[in-house]
């Protein structure tokens, strides 16, 4: 007899409950709080990461998504509350989660003296490795980030960029169960995300944890599987992009006139606004499914209204986001 | 892009929880030590040393050219001189150890390692002991050249670099313990210097201070030799043959007993290389003869040697009486009583273990309580 949980997402082949979560080598927060002095930076967070997924942590700038980072890498003590993190809690086990935890912090930290190698292969020897094991690992790390030819020049020349992808292999120098990612993708050329993206997916596809947190979302649109969004310190919605999929969303038309279209559309009695955020002429229209958007392009298209555009307004991610709005408003 | 799954087959590296101490010392001593030798901050401050040292000591050599004593007293003077200059360069050495890494965002990278808070300090402060030790080495040409002019026994010039050090790693780790409880470098780099400050010349204010607490009044017995009335003539010079005799005079005045507040003294880092020193005190004659002139072997000590000597001589007390001799004599070197410099270290070395164990308390992470304004990262 399976789990419940596990028969409800088992068409997506990936099952994990809160317990298997844990004992797994995922993560598992429950009812955290913390506060510094006076300002309460998490309220109330549950958070769920699930081995072999990428996990989006998603909320607008000062929602405390850094500060939960914090502490599942065990840096900070939650006032209230349970972390788990690859089965242990870092409160009282810190070194166990250490030496399972790969963290790539928000902030650039860079010894910019040294060189990339050095920095790999020095944090290797720290988590408990042997020089040649680490030395070997940094070399293959330079290799994955694509810093090859810069591995021997002190870190100071290298680009925020570079730095941002150096700091992503010094996450991933012990080979860790569970990766943190703050921001990982702020500062890099388009074809650097796309290799972090194949990255990413490839180390989920190992069975890792991956966390990523961000607020540029058409990205994790692409990288996560699951996405938690945190708003003033609270976790408000969790759900998986094949959720975030299936939900209401907003499209995008353009036609050539736009009053035949705008004819169409009242003929249909289909609601439609003008897009104001936008140079272009374009009207935007909430539509329930995706079934409903073909519906609608076919029978636009059938009008012999001219269509020139019809797409999503944003990802699947974006749309829960902006249906929260809780800190805008 | 492959990097993770090629070793999901392979056994996993990080399942160590613990670093063995002297290896993880090692790898934070040789990730500060890297950083200092590429830097050019610390050659800099070399250069101004050596420059400043060999100053000191072709002025030295030129004023003292044509005393007896040159060599005791040119090594006492390069000591006292790379003593001063490791005060005030140590902290700047040591001081940032730890917020400096702060600052630069790399501190926490650390702290998510299998590194304990001891394990980096302990390699900080290392680090920071062996680069402020090059200043000690680079001040060697000057120490062996005032040891080849001779007077210097082997064991007081041991005793004295041995201490040297000694005080330079005790500033390293009051600097290292300070710049893990301050936020700032700057402010940490300041409160070392105050530190410092404090046990070189605030102890010697605060004993001065307190002389006026420990006075009494005394009756003092002071001797000399003088001519008798009757043997001089009307000029007032003494006759041809006449003998000096002994006086005495008796006399009350307020006077310190310091034998109760020396300890005061103790921590003094000037006091306790001084203090730790086995001068070779030169053998004063017994018994000059009366009305003669000062003796042979005139006792002048270098600089560090007069602060022994001040030591010992706060130790002892009050000369009640002086006899008729020691009025003769001229400064007569004081044999050491009780060493004082045990206590001083004592002193110095519970003041930077405390300093270090709080700051190792500050960098146990995860961090319950964070000052005002911190970032972890």
């Amino acid at each position: 007899m399976l789990p419940a949980s596990i028969l409800r997402s088992w068409h997506r082949g990936v099952a994990y409950s809160r317990t298997m979560t844990d004992e797994c080598g995922g993560i598992v927060v429950e009812g955290v709080a913390r506060s510094f002095g006076p300002v309460q930076a998490i309220r109330d967070i549950d958070f769920e990461a699930p081995p072999g997924e990428v996990t989006a942590l998603i909320g607008p700038n000062g929602s405390g998504k850094t500060t939960l980072m914090l502490m599942m890498a065990s840096l900070l003590a939650p006032d209230h509350g349970t972390v788990r993190v690859a089965g242990f809690d870092p409160v009282t086990q810190p070194a166990e989660v250490r030496s399972r935890v790969g963290w790539m912090p928000d902030t650039l930290g860079v010894w910019e003296s040294l060189t990339a190698f050095e920095v790999l292969r020095t944090l290797g020897t720290l988590y408990g490795m042997s020089v040649a094991d680490s030395a070997r690992r940094a070399d293959e790390l330079l290799v994955a980030v694509k810093l090859t030819e810069f591995g021997r020049a002190p870190a100071r020349v290298l680009s925020r960029g570079q730095q941002q992808r150096l700091s992503l292999a010094r996450a991933l120098i012990h080979d860790p169960q569970v990766l943190l990612l703050d921001e990982p993708a702020s500062g890099l050329d388009p074809g650097s995300r796309v290799d972090l993206r194949s990255l990413l997916r490839s180390l989920a596809a190992a069975g890792k944890t991956v966390v990523v947190s961000s607020h540029v979302l058409s990205e994790l649109d692409e990288i996560a599987d699951r996405a938690v969004f945190v708003s003033r310190g609270q976790s408000v919605k969790s759900q998986t992009l094949h959720e975030a999929g299936s939900q209401a969303r907003r499209y995008y038309v353009q036609a050539e006139p736009m009053q035949a279209l705008a004819d169409a559309l009242r003929s249909h009695g289909v609601r439609y606004e003008m897009r104001a955020d936008s140079r272009r002429e374009e009207f935007q229209i909430q539509l329930g499914s995706t079934a409903e958007a073909s519906w609608l392009l076919r029978t636009l298209v059938m009008a012999d209204v001219v269509v020139t555009a019809f797409a999503p307004a944003g990802g699947a991610l974006e749309e829960t986001y902006m249906s929260l709005d809780t800190d805008r408003l | 892009m492959s990097a993770g799954t090629e070793h999901s087959t392979r056994q996993p590296f990080g399942q160590a929880t613990r670093l063995p101490l002297w290896s993880a010392v090692r790898t934070v001593f040789s990730l500060e030590m890297r950083q200092r030798l590429r830097g050019r901050g610390w050659y800099w401050m070399l250069g101004i040393w050596f420059t400043v040292i060999a100053l000191i000591f072709v002025l030295g050599t030129a004023f003292l050219g044509a005393t007896d004593n040159e060599g005791g007293v040119l090594f006492d003077l390069v000591v006292g001189f790379i003593l001063l200059f490791g005060l005030l360069v140590a902290p700047g050495l040591s001081a940032n150890a730890v917020n400096g890494d702060r600052a630069g965002g790399t501190l926490a990278i650390l702290q998510v390692t299998l590194l304990t808070p001891g394990q980096l300090l302990a390699g900080k402060w290392l680090a920071s002991w062996v680069a402020s030790l090059a200043f000690l080495v680079l001040s060697s040409p000057f120490i062996f050249w005032a040891l080849a002019l001779g007077g210097v026994n082997a064991a007081e010039a041991l005793v004295s670099l041995v201490m040297l050090a000694v005080e330079l790693g005790v500033v390293c780790a009051i600097g290292v313990g300070v710049s893990a409880l301050a936020n700032r470098p700057l402010f940490s780099i300041v409160s070392t210097y105050m530190l410092v400050a404090l046990l070189a010349i605030g102890t010697v204010i605060v004993f001065g201070l307190s002389t006026t607490l420990v006075m009494e009044e005394r009756t003092v017995r002071s001797s000399y030799y003088t001519y008798p009335e009757s043997s001089l003539d009307s000029m007032g010079v003494p006759e041809e043959g006449a003998e000096a005799v002994c006086q005495s005079q008796t006399y009350t005045a307020d006077l310190p007993d310091t034998q109760y507040i020396t300890w005061l003294l103790a921590a003094n880092p000037f006091v306790v290389v001084a203090d730790a020193v086995p001068y070779s005190l030169p053998d004063v004659e017994a018994d000059p003869a009366p009305g003669g002139m000062v003796p042979g072997s005139y006792y002048a000590p270098g600089v560090m040697e007069t602060v022994s000597q001040g030591v010992r001589s706060a130790q002892a007390g009050p000369d009640l009486e002086v006899t008729c001799e020691e009025s003769m004599s001229g400064r007569q070197p004081l044999p050491q009583g009780v060493p004082i410099w045990p206590l001083g270290l004592g002193l110095q070395l519970l003041l930077a273990g405390a300093l270090l164990l709080i700051g190792r308390r500050k960098l146990t992470m995860p961090a319950r309580r964070l000052a005002q304004g911190t970032r972890i990262a």
